[in-house]
C-alpha cells in the first residue's frame, strides 16, 4: 500500500470528521456575521421587509441619549461586578484554600449553588426579593437597622423604605450577580490558589515575610494569569448583560430606562419594534467594545510577560 | 502568634463564613417555602405562615396545590421540552466538537491552519451580534419556531472545538496514535478508542456544562420559538409573570421545579461540573 | 469481535455524567417523538385570558355543532400572543383566524402604514350591519387608524375611585362629597397621622406614583391631556399636559405627600392594601375582579366613586386598558371567523358573563339596561356598581391611536420620574412650581417621539407598491 493512499484517506477522514461542525458554523455563524454588515445598513420592519439606509443607522446610535444611557448603565454593571464581586470572589477563596479549615467542601459547595439557576429564575426570584417595603431584602435590613442607618448617612428619608426596582435599579443588579456569580469566581481563584508553590510559600516565611507579605509576593504574582482571565471573562459576560434586567425589569428598561443594558436595547429594537438593522448596528458597536476589551487585555499579558 | 490568638481567628472565619452560607441559602429556603403557601398566606409572613399548629406556625396552610395547579397547566411539556433541548444540544455539541478538535489538532491537511485560525477568531464574537441576522437567516430557512431553529446553530459552538483541540494536544500523544495505526486500526476506531478516552474528563466537563447552559439559556428560545408546546421551562416561566397579575404560587413552584433537575444532576456530578465550569481557565 | 470488546471498554470510561446525559436524551426523544400532535380545527384562536376562555367556550361549542365547524381557542400569555402575532406579521409565519389583543401590544401590531397592518379593516362591515353605531364610541378609538376599526372592542373600562369606606366612615368623613382631588385630599388629612409611630402615614389618601406609567395615563386622560392630534400629529408639549404633570408628581413629593406606591399586582402590594396603607385607589372596571380574586379580605369595606376631578365640574372618569377582537389578514375564512368574532363580543349571554365573572361591562351599548348591572355588589357594600360604571361608561375619554402612543407614554412617565426627582433636589414641592420644568421636561419628550417617527424609512407608498420588499 502506497503511502499516499493512506494519506489521501486520511484527508477524506479529516474533511468527513469536519464536515457537520464546517456545515454549521459556515451557515450559522460564518453567513449571519457576514450578513449583520449588511443588515446593520438597512433599516428593517421584520426579516421580510428592508430598506436601505446608509450609514443612517450608527448616525442615530450616536444621537440617541437612550443608547448612551444603555452603554453608562452596562458599564456601570461591569465596573461593579468588576470591584465588588471579583474581590469578594477572592477573599472567599483565600478563606477557603487552607487545607486545614474544616468544612470547606460544603462551603464551597454551597457558595458556588446559586451558579446553576438560570438567570430567568435568579431573576423572579430577586423581583420578589427586592419589592419595596415588603421584599426579603427591605425587611431584613429593616430588621438590622441598616435602613436607620442609610437615612442617617445620606440625610436622605427615601432610604427608609428604598426603592431597589424603581430607583436602584443598576444596584440590584449588581447585588443579585454578586449572589449569583460570586461563588463561580470563587471557584476560578481556588484553583489558581492550589497552584501556587508551596515552597516559595515556606521561602517567604523563611525571610520573615507576613501574611501581607506572602499575599503581595507570592500570591498575587501567581494567581495573576487566572486573575486576568476571571476579569476579561466577567467584563465580556457584563457587557453583555441581558436576562436579568429584562426580566426583573419586566421587559421594559425599567423607568427611565435606568435598568436598559446594551443587548436589552438590541433586543428592543430588532424583536420589538421589527428593525433588525438597526439591531445589527448596535450588535457591532457591542462587538467593537468587547474586541477592543479583548486587545487591550493581550497587550497588558504581553507586557507583563516582557517585564517579566 | 499564640495558639489562643489563632484559635479565636479560626473562630471568627467560621462565624463571617457561616452567615455567609446563611445569607446564600435563605432564598432556596424562601423559595421552597413559597412554592407551598397559597395566595393568600403568600406574604402574611416571609417565611412559614402564623397559625396554631406546632411553634406557632400554620402548617396546615402548607399543601402542594401549587404544584399541582401547575401540572393541570401541561408544564411537564416545557419540563421535557428543556431536557430535549438541553441534553441534544450536549450531546451533539460533544461529539460535533470532539471530532472538529481532534482534527485540527493531529491531522495534516491543506486548509487546516486557515481553520483553525477562523474558528479561534469566532470566539472573539460576541453571541449577541448575531441575533439580528440568525433570526433573518431562520426566517430565509423557514426553520422560525422549530426544534431544528433552536438546535442547529447551538450545537456547534467554537468554543468547544477551541477547548477539545487544547485537550487533544494536551493529553493525546503522537507515538500512541500511531501504535494505533500499526496495529491495524482504522481511523474511526483511532478516534472512539484511542482519542476519546483520553480526554474523556473534557466530555464530561463539557456536557455538562453545556446541559446547564442550555437549560438557562433564555434569549434563543425566545427569540425562535412562538409555540407554548415547544418551549422549554425558561421561556415558559417567564410567561407565567402576567401583565395585569401574576400567580405567586404557581411562579415559586415552577422555579423550584425548574431548578430541582439541574440541582440533583450537580450534586450527583459535583466535581465534573465544576472543572467543566473552570475549563475555560487552562491555560492554551 | 475484539474491536467491539475494545469499544465497549472504551466507552466504559466514560464519566457517569455522559450516561446520565445520554439517558436523559433517549428518553425525552421517545417523549417528544410520542407526543400526540394537537387534533387541529378549522379555525385558530388565540385569547389572553383564561377567564375569557372559560366563557367563551360553551358558546364556541354550540356554535360548532350547529355549523359543523371547529374552532380552536388557545391560551396564551400576553407576551406569548405579541411574540407569536409580530412574528406572523414581520415573518410571515402562520397566526390564527382570530386573535384576542391586548391594548398593551396593540400599537406594534398598527405600526407602519395603514396598508401593512396585519388585521382586516372591519369599518365597513360594523356600518353595514349596523354594529357601529351601537357601539360605545370611545372603545373604538384605541382601534382606530384615519377612522378605520380594525378590531371589535371587547370593552368600556371606565375607571372610578375604590376607597376604604370602612376607614372613612369610622372617621366620619363622607368622601362623596368630595367633587376634585384637591377637596378630596384635604378631607383625608386628619387620616394621615402617624399613631403607630413608624414614620410613615397610617394611610395615605391615594395609592399612585410617578413610577407607574399606567395610571399617569390614567390621569392625565381624564384631566383632558392629550399626546397626540386625532391624525396622529404629537402634540406632547402643550400647557395642560404640563399642569397635568406637575399635579400629579406634586401629589408624591415633599413632606406633606399624599400618595403612596403601593404595588398594584404583587401579593406584598395586596398585603398592604388589608392594612389600610393608601385610602383610595384609580379602578377601572376589570380591577374590581382582580380584587376580589387577590385581596378577598377587603370584601365589604370598600367602596366606589367616581374620580375627583382636576377643577370644579371637571371630567369624573377616566379609561385604562382594554382588549379587542382582531381577524388577521392571512386568515383563509373570514366570514366564519367574523361570525365567531360576533358572537363572542356581542352576544348578551357573554356580556352578562363578562359582568358576573370579571366586573367588566359590555362597549354595546343596547346592553346596558340588562338586569344583571342592577345587581348590588356584596365587594362593594353592596353598591350597584355596573350600573355607576356604566353610567360613566360615554363619558370616558378619546384615546390616541398612533402607534407611537406607548413609546410616548413611557416617556411621560420618564418625564414624570425626572420630574420628581427635580422637585425633590431643589425642594420644590408645588404643583404651580413644578410647570416650568415639567414643560421643559415634555418638550424633550415631544422631540423624541418626533425623531423616532421621523426615523421610519418606510414610506406608505412603497410598501404599498411592494418595493419595500428590496431583498
Amino acid at each position: 500500500m502506497s503511502t499516499g493512499g493512506v494519506d489521501s484517506r486520511r484527508v477524506v477522514f479529516s474533511w468527513v470528521m469536519l464536515a457537520p461542525f464546517l456545515v454549521l458554523f459556515l451557515v450559522f455563524v460564518v453567513y449571519p456575521l457576514i450578513q449583520s454588515a449588511f443588515l446593520a445598513a438597512n433599516q428593517t420592519f421584520g426579516p421580510g421587509t428592508r430598506t436601505f439606509v446608509g450609514t443612517k443607522n450608527f448616525e442615530l446610535l450616536i444621537s440617541d441619549p437612550v443608547f448612551w444611557k444603555a452603554i453608562r448603565n452596562t458599564f456601570i454593571y461591569a465596573l461593579g461586578s468588576l470591584f465588588v464581586q471579583l474581590p469578594i470572589a477572592f477573599l472567599l477563596a483565600l478563606a477557603l484554600n487552607s487545607p486545614k479549615l474544616r468544612g470547606r467542601g460544603i462551603y464551597r459547595l454551597i457558595f458556588f449553588s446559586p451558579q446553576l439557576m438560570g438567570l430567568v429564575f435568579v431573576s423572579i426570584l430577586g423581583a420578589l426579593a427586592f419589592e419595596k417595603r415588603a421584599g426579603l431584602i427591605n425587611q431584613a435590613l429593616d430588621a438590622a437597622g441598616i435602613n436607620d442607618l442609610l437615612v442617617w448617612v445620606t440625610g436622605n428619608d427615601a432610604w427608609l423604605e428604598p426603592d431597589w426596582l424603581q430607583q436602584h435599579v443598576m444596584a440590584t443588579l449588581i447585588l443579585i450577580s454578586l449572589w449569583l456569580y460570586v461563588g463561580f469566581n470563587m471557584i476560578y481563584f481556588l484553583a489558581a490558589l492550589q497552584s501556587v508553590d508551596k515552597s516559595l510559600l515556606e521561602a517567604a516565611e523563611i525571610d520573615g515575610a507576613g501574611p501581607w507579605g506572602k499575599l503581595r509576593h507570592v500570591i498575587f504574582p501567581s494567581v495573576k494569569p487566572v486573575a486576568t482571565f476571571v476579569i476579561l471573562l466577567s467584563m465580556i459576560g457584563s457587557l453583555q448583560l441581558f436576562e436579568l434586567p429584562y426580566i426583573l425589569l419586566e421587559s421594559s428598561g425599567g423607568p427611565d430606562n435606568k435598568g436598559l443594558t446594551i443587548v436589552m436595547y438590541l433586543y428592543q429594537n430588532g424583536f420589538d419594534l421589527g428593525d433588525l438593522g438597526f439591531a445589527s448596528a448596535i450588535g457591532w458597536v457591542l462587538a467593537l467594545i468587547l474586541i477592543g476589551l479583548a486587545l487591550v487585555q493581550v497587550k497588558l499579558t504581553r507586557a507583563q510577560e516582557v517585564n517579566a | 502568634m499564640s495558639a489562643g490568638q489563632r484559635k479565636i481567628n479560626k473562630w471568627i472565619l467560621h462565624a463571617i463564613l457561616v452567615l455567609l452560607a446563611i445569607v446564600t441559602l435563605v432564598p432556596y429556603v424562601w423559595l421552597i417555602i413559597a412554592s407551598l403557601k397559597g395566595q393568600d398566606d403568600f406574604f402574611s409572613a416571609i417565611f412559614l405562615p402564623p397559625g396554631d399548629g406546632a411553634f406557632g406556625i400554620g402548617w396546615d396552610k402548607l399543601s402542594l396545590d401549587n404544584y399541582r395547579a401547575l401540572f393541570d397547566l401541561g408544564f411537564e411539556v416545557n419540563l421535557i421540552n428543556s431536557v430535549f433541548y438541553s441534553a441534544t444540544t450536549a450531546l451533539f455539541a460533544t461529539l460535533i466538537c470532539a471530532a472538529t478538535g481532534f482534527v485540527l489538532a493531529k491531522h495534516q491537511f491543506r486548509g487546516r491552519n486557515l481553520i483553525t485560525l477562523v474558528v479561534l477568531g469566532a470566539l472573539i464574537v460576541p453571541p449577541t451580534l448575531l441575533l439580528a441576522p440568525g433570526y433573518e437567516l431562520l426566517y430565509d430557512l423557514n426553520l422560525l419556531d422549530t426544534s431544528w431553529g433552536l438546535l442547529l446553530p447551538l450545537i456547534a459552538p467554537a468554543f468547544g472545538v477551541f477547548l477539545f483541540r487544547q485537550a487533544v494536544i494536551q493529553s493525546v500523544p503522537d507515538e500512541l496514535l500511531e501504535a494505533a495505526r500499526i496495529d491495524g486500526c482504522s481511523e474511526w476506531s483511532v478516534f472512539f478508542i484511542v482519542v476519546l478516552p483520553l480526554v474523556r474528563p473534557m466530555i464530561g466537563a463539557f456536557m455538562l456544562i453545556t446541559f446547564l447552559g442550555m437549560w438557562n439559556n433564555f434569549i434563543s428560545p425566545q427569540i425562535v420559538l412562538q409555540t407554548a408546546d415547544k418551549q422549554p421551562l425558561s421561556v415558559a416561566i417567564a410567561q407565567l409573570r402576567g401583565v395585569y397579575k401574576t400567580d405567586y404560587g404557581l411562579l415559586t413552584a415552577a422555579t423550584v421545579v425548574s431548578v430541582l433537575p439541574v440541582a440533583a444532576l450537580f450534586l450527583f456530578l459535583q466535581k465534573q461540573f465544576i472543572s467543566g465550569l473552570t475549563s475555560g481557565a487552562v491555560k492554551g | 469481535m475484539h474491536r467491539i470488546t475494545n469499544t465497549i471498554l472504551a466507552l466504559r470510561g466514560l464519566s457517569s455524567g455522559v450516561w446520565v446525559i445520554a439517558t436523559l436524551f433517549v428518553i425525552s426523544l421517545i417523549l417528544v417523538l410520542v407526543r400526540q400532535p394537537e387534533q387541529e380545527g378549522d379555525l385558530q384562536f388565540w385569547v389572553f385570558s383564561p377567564e375569557h376562555a372559560e366563557m367563551y367556550a360553551p358558546l364556541i361549542e354550540e356554535h360548532d355543532a350547529s355549523h359543523g365547524v371547529k374552532l380552536d381557542m388557545t391560551v396564551m400569555s400576553i407576551a406569548a400572543i405579541q411574540s407569536r402575532m409580530m412574528s406572523g406579521f414581520f415573518g410571515g409565519l402562520p397566526t390564527a383566524d382570530l386573535i384576542e389583543v391586548e391594548k398593551a401590544v396593540a400599537p406594534q401590531a398598527f405600526m407602519g402604514p395603514v396598508d401593512a397592518i396585519g388585521f382586516h379593516d372591519l369599518t365597513d362591515l360594523l356600518l353595514e350591519e349596523g354594529l357601529l353605531t351601537q357601539l360605545n364610541e370611545p372603545s373604538l378609538s384605541p382601534w382606530s387608524v384615519d377612522g378605520r376599526v380594525f378590531g371589535l372592542p371587547h370593552d368600556v373600562h371606565p375607571v372610578m375611585l375604590a376607597y376604604r369606606a370602612d376607614i372613612t366612615e369610622a372617621a366620619g368623613i363622607d368622601l362623596t362629597l368630595a367633587e376634585t382631588w384637591e377637596e378630596y385630599f384635604r378631607m383625608l388629612r386628619p387620616l394621615m397621622e402617624d399613631k403607630d409611630n413608624d414614620a410613615r402615614p397610617d394611610h395615605t389618601p391615594l395609592s399612585f406614583w410617578y413610577t407607574n406609567q399606567d395610571l399617569i395615563e390614567t390621569l392625565m386622560l381624564q384631566g383632558d391631556g392629550q399626546l397626540f392630534t386625532p391624525s396622529g400629529q404629537p402634540v406632547i408639549a402643550n400647557e395642560r399636559n404640563a399642569f397635568l404633570l406637575a399635579t400629579i408628581v406634586s401629589w408624591c413629593v415633599g413632606p406633606d405627600r399624599v400618595a403612596i406606591d403601593i404595588n398594584e399586582w404583587s401579593a406584598s402590594g395586596h398585603q398592604e392594601k388589608v392594612d389600610g396603607l393608601a385610602i383610595g385607589y384609580i379602578a377601572p372596571d376589570w380591577m374590581c375582579s382582580i380584587w376580589k380574586m387577590h385581596v378577598p379580605g377587603l370584601e365589604g369595606k370598600l367602596k366606589l366613586m367616581p374620580l375627583p376631578a382636576f377643577e370644579p365640574g371637571g371630567r369624573r372618569t377616566s379609561v385604562r386598558g382594554g382588549t379587542m377582537l382582531g381577524i388577521p389578514k392571512t386568515t383563509q375564512q373570514f366570514d366564519r371567523a367574523w361570525d365567531y368574532a360576533k358572537l363572542l363580543y356581542t352576544s348578551p349571554e357573554v356580556a352578562r358573563q363578562l359582568y358576573r365573572e370579571v366586573d367588566i361591562i359590555s362597549p354595546v351599548r343596547s346592553l346596558w339596561d340588562d338586569p344583571v348591572y342592577n345587581e348590588p355588589d356584596p365587594y362593594f357594600m353592596n353598591q350597584r356598581k355596573g350600573r355607576m360604571y356604566i353610567e360613566l361608561a360615554p363619558g370616558i375619554p378619546l384615546r390616541p391611536s398612533s402607534p407611537y402612543n406607548k413609546q410616548a407614554a413611557i416617556d411621560v412617565r420618564d418625564a414624570a420620574l425626572n420630574l420628581a426627582e427635580y422637585a425633590n433636589r431643589n425642594s420644590v414641592y408645588n404643583a404651580e412650581d413644578l410647570i416650568p420644568e415639567a414643560i421643559r421636561l415634555l418638550d424633550r419628550v415631544q422631540a423624541r417621539v418626533e425623531q423616532r417617527m421621523s426615523r421610519n424609512a418606510f414610506a406608505a407608498e412603497d410598501l404599498a407598491a411592494g418595493d419595500g420588499e428590496a431583498q
